[in-house]
């Protein structure tokens, strides 16, 4: 079974083909092109999907060289329905649904944040987790139960991924910040008490975002640092509510600020507390990718035949757990 | 002493306290944790936490009775009450228990105090009597959406480890809630709770 995915729901445009074999999936190729906003600037929803205009037709092209598959080999076709940015998720489902049309492929539209969590578990070899997914979408605490991930913890406001880059343009950054703020952060050890806000397996971090973009810009190094600190100890704090809550033995992290070492580091720790299993998705894919949706559509396809073209949709507010899942 | 549980926040042993057996709660440092960061919540915490019981036990609410606080190594000494969290009881249980266990929050929202961690696994059946515990992350507030903050998180908790019995759970878990903080207030917090789920990420836009 050889699938093809398409990301597009918000800086980046991806295309991917997985082989899959029984449960099984061979990545074959796995090609991104992602839009950067002017410094200091974040996403504008409708410059990128002019950028994923611009490069959908290469991107598709290199990932099918790139896997040496032809369009007729592919069993079927997934495009990232939401949740996102309206006019970026539109240039991925019209790719998806000119080749299923014209090619007579099945089509699958698939919720981009089930992705994150299905590629994860395909990747890591975790098998029951709690998942924390956290990304400039998502930050979301997750288990498994009765056919739907259901919530066991989530943020109240802004996502991790959101305070990290919207202090990182306050600072005269280009989103996505994080690695900007984590090199940063790695030379200071000056810790500035901020307001911490962990509400049961909950939290909050728009005040913690304000209180940080007050701190003086002279001090960026130990801002950053603070910010870290303070931020991932909530969500650390969380993670250990909710594994003594659900006593599960795996945590698997996913999402674009799963690429974080610091973030890692400090999981890793609260999972030897709890001797809990660690799996965080390889950093390659730890971020927004096709192969998430390319998997996610492969395992619908074990028991779903694809939609018919007229209702193919895209919706920018989707929430995974309202997602059935029948594999 | 013998450790019985590694919370999230803190390691709970069962100890001894003039002759009976009693829990020590010590908030350990955490390694991961900035160690300013780590110094301040665990003492803020261990002095809300004891504060909070003793005063809660002045509303009628069963809690369990503080022997000793150590703010050195942030532990708390308390009466070990042997029922079982409710998380652990029958389903049908959970559905009977959850209107006293909405009772209880009406209680404390009357006192104006929000307890910041109502699981299912927070509140000990014993005796026919609920206690409450783990007021760690309470706080003195009599804001309404301090309080919806609160009926928020635990219906999170029945939808997610409770999805069986999620309706009947809320639906009388509301029940009891409304008997203790009356019709108007109810309402207000109720509309509050879905203006909060709302704010949720990707909540449906209605």
């Amino acid at each position: 079974m050889i699938g093809l995915g398409i990301e597009s729901t918000a800086h980046t445009f991806s295309c991917a083909i997985i082989k899959k074999t029984g449960k099984n999936g061979k990545i074959l190729s796995d090609v991104r092109k992602i839009y950067r906003p002017p410094n200091g600037e974040g996403i504008h929803p409708r410059e990128a999907a002019r950028h994923h205009i611009e490069n959908s037709s290469q991107v598709l092209s290199d990932c099918l060289d790139e896997a040496k598959i032809n369009v007729n080999d592919l069993d079927l076709v997934s495009y990232a329905a939401g949740p996102g940015l309206g006019p970026c998720l539109r240039v991925g489902a019209v790719v998806a649904r000119s080749l299923a049309s014209y090619y007579k492929i099945p089509i699958y539209p698939v919720n981009h944040a089930i992705g994150h969590i299905e590629l994860g578990k395909l990747l890591t070899g975790a098998k029951n987790p709690l998942v924390l997914l956290v990304s400039g979408g998502h930050t979301m605490l997750l288990a498994f139960l009765n056919k739907q991930w259901r919530v066991f913890g989530e943020t109240l406001d802004i996502t991790l991924g959101q305070l990290l880059d919207q202090f990182g343009r306050s600072m005269g950054f280009a989103s996505p910040c994080g690695k900007n703020i984590e090199t940063l952060a790695n030379n200071s050890s000056n810790y500035i008490p901020l307001p911490y806000s962990v509400k049961g397996n909950d939290v909050s971090f728009s005040g913690l975002l304000s209180a940080t973009k007050s701190i003086p810009s002279r001090n960026k190094e130990d801002a950053c640092f603070s910010l870290q600190e303070t931020a991932f100890a909530m969500v650390s704090e969380a993670v250990e509510r909710a594994l003594s809550f659900t006593r599960k033995k795996e945590l698997l992290i996913v999402g674009g600020v799963a690429a974080n070492k610091r973030l890692s580091e400090m999981l890793k720790e609260v999972c030897r507390r709890h001797s809990c299993k660690f799996f965080v998705s390889p950093q390659k894919y730890a971020g927004d990718c096709g192969s998430q949706i390319c998997w996610t559509g492969l395992l619908e396809n074990q028991n779903k035949k694809g939609v018919p073209l007229e209702d193919t949709f895209v919706t920018q507010s989707w929430r995974l757990d309202s997602v059935i899942i029948n594999y | 002493m013998r450790l019985i549980k590694k919370g999230a926040e803190a390691d709970i042993y069962v100890t001894n306290w003039n002759n009976s057996e009693a829990i020590l709660k010590i908030r350990k440092t955490k390694n991961y944790r900035n160690s300013i960061l780590d110094s301040n919540l665990r003492k803020q915490r261990t002095i809300k936490e004891s504060q909070t019981i003793s005063e809660v036990k002045s509303y009628g609410i069963p809690v369990p009775m503080v022997y000793f606080v150590n703010l050195k190594n942030s532990s708390i000494l308390m009466q070990k009450i042997p029922g079982k969290p409710i998380h652990d009881l029958s389903n049908s249980k959970i559905i009977s228990l959850s209107k006293n266990i909405g009772n209880l929050v009406g209680i404390l929202h009357n006192n104006g105090l929000m307890h910041g961690d109502l699981t299912t696994s927070n509140f000990i059946l014993f005796k026919n009597k609920i206690y409450v515990i783990d007021f760690g992350l309470s706080q003195k507030t009599n804001k309404p959406e301090d309080h919806a903050v609160d009926l928020r998180l635990i219906k999170e908790i029945l939808n997610s480890a409770h999805a069986k019995i999620m309706k009947p759970s809320w639906e009388n878990f509301l029940m009891g809630y409304k008997s203790k903080v009356g019709l108007s207030r109810f309402q207000k917090i109720i509309n509050l709770v879905s203006i909060i789920e709302g704010r949720g990420r990707y909540a449906t836009v209605v």
